[in-house]
């Protein structure tokens, strides 16, 4: 379960003036359970994301991910948590270009501890890429890149599926099939998801949605460029 | 295979250096021309010492004419340089009688057969004289020794591999130590026996009897009672005895005592051109260490997007800035295996060189001690050169290199 706390974000730009970005009284997501995030791009939904993920340190608050304080963590612990207990999908996939799809699941196994290569086919296996195991990403389609990334983020059975705009670069076609084999992978392995998105065609595949406004208490006043 | 741990490190360090196999090629070309420059340079001056020290026939000192010490040696003992000038026979007798002289062999230089030095001598050098403890010359079978009033020949195998010279072989002398065909003398010698092989300079003349070359159609009468050189084996203190007798009070001859210090006295001459090798070796490892660094700065440039990836999936720093040291310590483990193979190349040549030219024979190639602490060197440059690039990667902030890739 993620709980999340008076969580506050903010970056130091230029001219030395104080931006805020994320300003999140309370959120808490049950085990298993599934939230679409919707609001405009640049309003500081990916830094949300990423101060779930671990990437980012709060500037206040406190994110509990399992009953774990994330914000009492050191960086390496929460490196570790990051690569057993999140899984993270990007809009670019960020795949390892170097790699085939094999090797970027078992690369991500490594950091969780454990690299077993028949369970990496398997979970290729199961998002139809059987046959695209020892390809690289530039040999890909969008549709299977963005399926491998899918893989790579629940190889390591995460509590919690992190997507950022995870849709954005496929066809209407390939964007259905991805959250719908998103959503019943996450029910399979009892994962809960926090997905965000600005395209309402996503949003509306959610039961739980959220608008970002409502939630980021910065949002209601200005926009983030 | 990809496992947690060092694998997954040195995986991504392979991934590295494969990904930037030109500059990555670039840098273990230069640490290993360092290394083996290095090595062969050290190398070579030690061995080239033992190989000429141990070439000495199993003689320990020469008495030749008044002259260079090192000149009588080369001459007579190496087949290299010209006479000084020749001796009295008599030199040889008293030489000869005088005490604590063990053996004593009269040696006359002055032909040549396609330019390999005619050698005469007494018979008993190949019969009696032990070349090194416990070995006696060997003549290949079939074969003998040339008698002493006989136009015969004992080729060495060095020369008789080179020219195809046979027992039953015969062959008309050439006046002078350099081949030149109008300088060809009537007589004609009969090749009775080809030396087994020794790695020293006997392997490369042609052994014939003294009176031959004495009494040699063409050369001056007064040449039938003199002779080059007089190679000796001595008892106990004859050395200091007799360097006194003829260096410091007579100027008769000149005692060529001790080979050792007099060939060692040679090679410190050249001792700065050892130096300056070691300085270009230094300079270029310099170099190499300077590619390396270069060649992690430009992979870390490319792999900003990989590592913030790497960071993404759960990677440390420690683990990322790992991969950058590995990487380094990879280039320059590469490096210092390349740099065996780069001595093993010089040595081989070297080794030719010296064979074709003097008749020495040096050691097969191996790795000694020093090799293992060039080798640590090397590994200690690649560490040193990773570090900084790694400090870089350590203390970048994974929200800009995603800030930069998002």
């Amino acid at each position: 379960m993620l709980h999340i706390s008076n969580l506050k974000k903010g970056f130091q730009r230029t001219g030395e003036i104080f931006l805020p970005v994320v300003s999140i009284d309370e959120l808490v997501l049950e085990k298993s359970k599934m939230v679409a995030i919707h609001g405009e791009s640049g309003s500081g939904k990916t830094t949300f994301l990423n101060l779930i993920a671990g990437l980012l340190v709060p500037d206040e608050g406190k994110i509990y991910l399992d009953g774990i304080a994330l914000h009492e963590l050191t960086e390496s612990k929460r490196d570790f948590l990051r690569a057993t207990s999140i899984g993270y999908i990007f809009q670019s996939f960020h795949l390892l270009q170097s790699c085939s799809a094999l090797e970027n699941l078992l690369i991500a196994m490594s950091f969780g501890g454990q690299a077993n290569q028949a369970k990496a086919k398997e979970m290729l296996d199961l998002v139809g890429l059987k046959d695209r195991m020892s390809h690289k990403p530039g040999d890909m389609s969008v549709g299977q890149q963005q399926r491998v990334a899918l893989a790579r983020a629940l190889i390591n059975q995460p509590s919690l599926l992190l997507a950022d705009e995870p849709t954005g670069n496929l066809d209407a076609q390939n964007a259905q099939n991805s959250l719908n084999l998103m959503k019943e992978l996450c029910a399979s392995t009892g994962a809960s998801m926090m997905i965000v998105s600005h395209d309402p065609y996503v949003i509306h595949a959610f039961d739980h949605q959220v608008a970002w406004d409502d939630l980021n208490l910065v949002s209601k006043h200005q926009t983030c460029s | 295979m990809i496992r947690p741990g060092l694998s997954i490190v040195l995986f991504l360090a392979l991934r590295g250096v494969r990904k930037h196999a030109f500059s990555s090629f670039l840098a273990i070309f230069t640490i290993a021309m360092a290394a083996g420059l290095f090595l062969s340079t050290w190398k070579i001056n030690d061995e080239t010492r033992r190989a000429f020290n141990h070439s000495s026939s199993g003689f320990d000192a020469v008495l030749g004419a008044r002259g260079s010490k090192l000149q009588i040696i080369l001459n007579s003992l190496f087949h290299i340089e010209a006479s000084p000038g020749n001796l009295p026979w008599e030199q040889y007798e008293i030489i000869k009688n005088t005490k604590g002289v063990k053996e004593a062999y009269p040696i006359a230089v002055g032909d040549n057969y396609l330019g390999y030095r005619l050698v005469g001598t007494e018979p008993e050098l190949l019969t009696h004289h032990e070349w090194k403890s416990g070995h006696l010359y060997e003549i290949q079978a079939g074969g003998r020794v040339f008698s002493p009033l006989v136009k015969e020949a004992v080729v060495g195998s060095f020369v008789a591999g080179k020219i195809g010279l046979q027992g039953g072989d015969q062959f008309h002398p050439y006046h002078c130590l350099n081949f030149k065909e109008e300088n060809k003398h009537r007589d004609i010698y009969v090749v009775v026996g080809i030396l087994e092989a020794t790695g020293t300079p006997a392997d490369r003349v042609i052994w014939v009897p003294i009176k031959g070359i004495q009494l040699m159609d063409g050369h001056d009468k007064s040449m039938s009672h003199s002779l080059s050189a007089v190679l000796l084996s001595l008892k106990g203190a004859a050395g200091f005895s007799l360097d006194m007798k003829y260096n410091k009070q007579g100027n008769v001859a000149t005692m060529a005592w001790p080979v050792a210090s007099t060939l060692s006295s040679f090679f410190d001459k050249f001792s700065w051109f050892q130096k300056v090798l070691e300085l270009v070796a230094g300079m270029i490892a310099i170099v190499g260490a300077l590619i390396i660094v270069l060649t992690l700065r430009s992979s870390m440039n490319e792999r900003r997007r990989e590592f913030a990836i790497l960071r993404c999936l759960g990677a440390s720093r420690q683990v990322i800035s790992s991969v950058i040291v590995l990487q380094s310590l990879i280039l320059a483990c590469f490096g210092a295996f390349s740099g065996f193979l780069f001595q093993y190349i010089i040595h081989f040549f070297v080794s030719y060189i010296i064979r074709e030219n003097t008749g020495v024979l040096m050691h097969d190639f191996s790795v000694d001690i020093m090799g293992a602490y060039v080798f640590g060197a090397v590994l200690l440059i690649g560490l040193a050169s990773g570090v900084l690039p790694a400090l870089q990667v350590y203390k970048a902030e994974l929200s800009e290199n995603l800030k930069q890739n998002t």
